[in-house]
C-alpha cells in the first residue's frame, strides 16, 4: 500500500511541478534584465555537443569548421573562397599531382615552440596512418622541401585536396602524444585550459597566434542539452546559446536570436534499386516500391516544403532541393517545383501507378505505394520532418509507415528502407560520397545503391579537375545536365526536404561579424570568425 | 386523515431515504460500474477517434486546450485529446495482457509449488525470490531490449515481470488449503488428486486470483508508462501515454504545459480506478469481508 501511495504522490507531485515550472518561468524572466556586460573579456557559450574524441585534428576534430586550438594552411573567407591562413603561397602541378605550400615562418605554438613545415609533414603523416573520418587515401606521400616548403604528391589528381588543407589543423611534432586529444596544443587563436568531460571547456586566447588577436581572453564553452541550453539563456548565464526551433519563438529579455542560413540539410534517402540482394553482413538492399522512378519523382514534386519550413523550423529555414544548396558547386537548375499534388498525381498515373481498388492508395500491378520511412528515434525535427511527409503523401495516395529507430538498428536497414538523413557539407567530395556508385553501401554515404554511369563520370571528372572552377562546372552537370542527373529533374534517388537555420541567443550587444553559411554540425563552426567578436554599445 | 397522511409523508421520506443511503455493498457495486464504464469508455472512445484527428496539422499546432481541442495540440497540430485516449487504450490493451500472462504464470507455479513436493517448492520460491530481488523496472528494460523492443517487447516485459508476488500468495493459499480439514476428509473419502484441485483449491483460489489480477492492472500500465518514457520500446511517435509525457518535457520551457498536464492526469485516474476497482472487488468477493 506505501509503495502504491508513493507512486500517486509520484504522479501528482511531477503534475504540480509542471504547472509550478510553467506558472513561474514568465516571472522570472521579467526579473533578469540585461545584465551589464560592460567590458567583460569573458564569454560562456553553450552551443553545441562535445567532440567525444578530443581536439585532435588527425582524427576528425575540425572538419565541420575551425579547429580554434590549431590552425591550417588555408582557409574560407565569408564569400566561401579559399584564402591563405598559414600558407603564404601554394600552387599546383600542371598535372594536378603535386601540391607545393610555403608557410609562414613567424609562427609559434601555444607552448612557444615554431610551427615548421616538419610540424605539417607530421600532421598529414599521423591523419593518413590513423585511418579515421579524415580522408587521405589519395596522398601518395608528403615532404618537407626546407624549414618552410611542403610539397604533397598525390596518386591522381583531385580537386577537392583543397578541402583538406582548409580543414586539417597542424599539430606540434614534438610534443604530440596519444593523449594530445585530451590537451591539444597548436597554433590558433586559442589556447587550451581545461576539459571537464560532460561539463565544459575553458579556452584563453593565445598569446602566441600570429593573426588578428581576438577581442575575447576567455571562452568558456558548456555542454549543455537544449533545453538546459535555452534556460540557461533565459536565466542570464550565458551568452550565447544555441536553441532548437520549437523556443525560437520564445523572448528572452537581453538577448537576441541570431539566425544563420546553413546548408545542414535534411533529406530522405530512398532504396534505388529492386529487392533481393544482400550485404555483406546480410541486410538486405532494395526496396520495390521506392526503387520505382515515378514514386520518387512524385515524392519530390508532391512534399510541400515551404510549409514543413514554416511548421516545423518554425520559419527558420529553407526548402532543401540538393545537398549543396548555395554552395558553389550547387547547380540551380535543382530546383523544382513543388507542392504540386495535381503534378504528383500525374506522374504516379503516367507510371501506371493507379488506385483501382479505391483504398486511398495507387498500385501498379499487385503492388501497393507503401513504403517504411526510418528516422533517428532521438531526433526530435526528423521525428516530426517524417510524420509531416507520410502526411502529405497520404493525398497522392503514397502510404508512408513512420518508424523510429536507434542507429545501430538503422544501420541494418537503411539500404533496404527510406531514411531521414542530415548531410551538408563545405566540401564538394560529399557530393562524390553520397552519389557515386564506387562509394554503394559504403559506411552512411550512398546507402540507397545509387547508381548512374554518366553521373558517375561527371563526378569523376569534377574530382580530377585541376582547379575549382573546372571541378564546380562538373558537379553541377552530375546534378543536373539538362537530360539526366541525381538531382530531383533526373533519377530523384533522395527527396531533400530543408536546410535549417542555426539558431542562436546571443546578448544583444554582442557582435559576431559576419557568418558564412554553416556547414552540418551545431556549435563549433560559429566560431569559425571569432577575431571578429565584441562588445557593441 | 392528517394522521395518515403524515405517516404516508414518513413512509416515503423513509423509502426515499432508503433508496439513497447507499450501504456498503452498494457503494462497492457502483463504484465497480463507474471504473469499468470509465475504462470502456476510453477504450471505446480511442477506436472512435479515427486517424484523421493525430494528422499533422500546422495551422492547429501549439494550441491551448478549448472547446475543439479539450486537450490542446502539439507542436505539429496533432489533437492531444485522440493522442491521450488512443495512448491510454493502449496502455490499457498492454495491462490487461499482462494481468493476464500473470495470472496464468502465478497460478501454475503457486500450484506446482504447494503441490510437487519439496523439491519444486524450493526451486520455485528460489525463483519468486530472485525476480522479486531484481528491481523491477531494471528486469523489464533488459527483457524488452532483448526482445528487439516495439510493441511486443513491451508487451512480453511487462507480462513476464508482474507475477512473483501472486504466485507467493497462491502458493501459501494452497498449502493452506491442502492441510484443510475438508480437503484431509475428502481425500480419506477416496478422492484423487485432480479431483480435489478442481473441486476444494480452485473455487477457493479464484477470488484471489480475480482481484490479483485487477491489482496488477495498475502496476503494469505504470510500467508500461515508465518504460516507454525512459525511451526503450516503442518508436517515439507511437501514442503510448510514457512517450507523450517524455517528449511534452521539451516543450515544458516553452509554456506548453497541457502537453504534460492532460496526459499526466489521465494517467493517475486511471490507474487510481483500477486501485479502486481491485480494493472494491477483494471486499465483495473475499469470504472474510463480504459481510461487512
Amino acid at each position: 500500500m506505501l509503495k502504491k501511495s508513493l507512486s500517486y504522490i509520484t504522479i501528482l507531485a511531477i503534475a504540480l511541478t509542471t504547472l509550478l515550472l510553467t506558472g513561474c518561468s514568465n516571472d522570472n524572466s521579467k526579473k533578469i534584465t540585461t545584465m551589464a556586460t560592460e567590458n567583460k573579456k569573458e564569454l560562456i557559450l553553450a552551443i553545441g555537443s562535445e567532440p567525444d574524441e578530443g581536439f585532435d585534428p588527425t582524427t576528425g576534430w575540425g572538419r565541420y569548421g575551425s579547429p580554434l586550438f590549431q590552425s591550417t594552411l588555408l582557409k574560407r573567407n565569408n564569400d566561401m573562397e579559399i584564402v591563405k591562413d598559414l600558407a603564404t603561397e601554394y600552387s599546383v602541378s600542371d598535372d594536378g599531382l603535386v601540391w607545393t605550400v610555403t608557410i609562414r615562418d613567424d609562427v609559434k605554438f601555444s607552448d612557444s615552440t615554431s610551427l615548421t613545415a616538419h610540424d605539417v609533414v607530421f600532421t598529414y603523416q599521423t591523419a593518413q596512418e590513423s585511418s579515421s573520418v579524415v580522408d587521405l587515401t589519395v596522398m601518395d606521400r608528403v615532404e618537407a622541401l626546407d624549414d618552410y616548403t611542403v610539397q604533397f604528391t598525390l596518386k591522381k589528381p583531385q580537386s577537392t585536396f583543397v578541402n583538406l588543407l582548409v580543414t586539417l589543423g597542424i599539430v606540434p611534432k614534438d610534443s604530440y602524444s596519444s593523449d594530445y586529444g585530451q590537451n591539444p596544443i597548436g597554433s590558433g587563436p586559442f589556447k587550451f585550459v581545461q576539459w571537464d568531460k560532460g561539463q565544459q571547456l575553458i579556452v584563453e586566447a593565445n598569446p602566441e597566434y600570429y593573426g588578428a588577436k581576438p577581442y575575447f581572453e576567455k571562452l568558456t564553452f558548456l555542454y549543455l542539452s537544449e533545453e538546459t541550453a535555452f534556460a540557461a539563456a533565459r536565466a542570464g548565464q550565458v551568452d550565447v546559446a544555441a536553441i532548437v526551433p520549437a523556443f525560437a519563438n520564445q523572448q528572452v529579455p537581453g538577448m537576441r536570436l541570431l539566425a544563420l542560413e546553413s546548408v545542414d540539410n535534411r533529406g530522405i534517402m530512398f532504396p534505388y534499386t529492386m529487392e533481393g540482394n544482400k550485404t555483406e553482413e546480410g541486410h538486405p538492399i532494395g526496396n520495390a516500391v521506392t526503387s520505382d522512378l515515378a514514386i520518387r519523382k512524385a515524392i519530390n514534386v508532391a512534399i510541400d516544403r515551404e510549409a514543413l519550413v514554416e511548421g516545423i523550423l518554425n520559419g527558420y529555414g529553407s526548402p532543401a532541393y540538393s545537398v549543396s544548396d548555395k554552395m558553389p558547386w550547387w547547380n540551380p537548375d535543382t530546383v523544382i517545383q513543388d507542392g504540386n499534388l495535381e503534378e504528383a498525381k500525374k506522374i504516379l498515373a503516367d507510371g501506371q501507378w493507379e488506385d483501382r481498388d479505391g483504398d486511398g492508395i495507387v498500385e501498379k500491378g499487385s503492388l501497393k505505394a507503401e513504403f517504411t520511412l526510418i528516422y533517428s528515434a532521438s531526433d526530435n525535427t526528423r521525428q516530426s520532418l517524417a510524420i509531416a511527409v507520410a502526411d502529405q503523401l497520404k493525398q497522392i495516395g503514397i502510404k508512408v509507415n513512420v518508424e523510429g529507430k536507434s542507429w545501430d538498428e538503422i544501420k541494418k536497414q537503411m539500404h533496404s528502407n527510406a531514411v531521414v538523413f542530415g548531410w551538408g557539407s563545405h566540401d564538394p567530395l560529399e557530393m562524390y560520397h553520397l552519389y557515386h556508385s564506387k562509394y554503394r553501401g559504403v559506411s552512411w554515404y550512398n546507402t540507397g545503391y545509387y547508381a548512374n554511369d554518366l553521373v558517375d563520370k561527371y563526378l569523376d571528372k569534377a574530382l580530377t579537375a585541376k582547379d575549382e572552377e573546372t571541378a564546380n562546372q562538373y558537379w553541377q552537370k552530375a546534378q543536373w545536365d539538362g537530360s539526366t542527373g541525381f538531382s530531383a529533374k533526373g533519377d530523384a534517388p533522395w527527396a531533400w526536404l530543408v536546410n535549417h537555420n542555426h539558431l542562436y541567443l546571443v546578448k544583444e550587444n554582442l557582435y559576431m561579424g559576419q557568418q558564412k553559411i554553416q556547414p552540418h554540425g551545431h556549435g563549433w563552426p560559429l566560431t569559425d570568425n571569432i577575431e571578429a567578436w565584441r562588445w557593441e554599445n | 386523515m392528517s394522521e395518515t397522511k403524515a405517516l404516508r409523508i414518513t413512509n416515503k421520506v423513509k423509502g426515499l431515504s432508503h433508496l439513497l443511503t447507499i450501504n456498503r455493498r452498494k457503494g462497492t457495486l457502483l463504484m465497480i460500474f463507474s471504473a469499468l464504464f470509465f475504462f470502456t469508455g476510453i477504450i471505446l472512445m480511442s477506436l472512435f477517434i479515427g486517424d484523421e484527428r493525430l494528422a499533422t496539422n500546422f495551422d492547429a499546432k501549439n494550441l491551448p486546450p478549448s472547446f475543439m481541442n479539450p486537450f490542446g495540440t502539439d507542436w505539429l497540430g496533432r489533437d492531444m485529446f485522440a493522442r491521450t485516449m488512443k495512448g491510454l487504450s493502449l496502455s490499457i490493451f498492454i495491462g490487461l495482457i499482462a494481468s493476464c500472462a500473470s495470472v496464468l504464470v502465478a497460478l501454475l507455479l503457486g500450484l506446482t509449488a504447494a503441490l510437487m513436493g519439496k523439491v519444486v517448492d524450493s526451486i520455485i520460491s528460489w525463483f519468486i525470490d530472485l525476480f522479486l530481488g531484481v528491481p523491477h523496472l531494471v528486469a523489464l528494460i533488459l527483457i524488452s531490449f532483448t526482445l528487439g523492443g516495439g510493441v511486443k517487447g513491451v508487451i512480453i516485459g511487462v507480462a513476464v515481470t508482474h507475477w512473483p508476488s501472486l504466485a507467493r500468495v497462491i502458493r501459501a493459499e494452497v498449502m493452506q488449503l491442502r492441510s484443510a480439514e475438508f480437503v484431509l476428509v475428502s481425500r480419506q473419502m477416496g478422492k484423487g488428486p485432480w479431483w480435489i484441485a478442481t473441486h476444494h483449491i480452485l473455487p477457493h483460489l479464484i477470488p484471489q486470483l480475480l482481484v490479483g489480477f485487477v491489482l496488477l492492472f495498475p502496476h503494469a500500465i505504470l510500467h508500461e508508462a515508465a518504460i516507454t518514457f525512459l525511451g526503450f520500446g516503442l518508436s517515439p511517435h507511437q501514442p503510448a501515454i510514457g512517450i507523450i509525457l517524455s517528449e511534452s518535457m521539451k516543450y515544458l520551457a516553452t509554456g506548453l504545459w497541457w502537453l504534460a498536464f492532460f496526459p499526466g492526469l489521465c494517467l493517475l485516474i486511471i490507474v487510481r480506478a483500477f486501485d479502486m476497482l481491485g480494493d472494491n472487488l477483494r471486499l465483495l468477493i473475499d469470504p472474510h469481508n463480504a459481510h461487512d
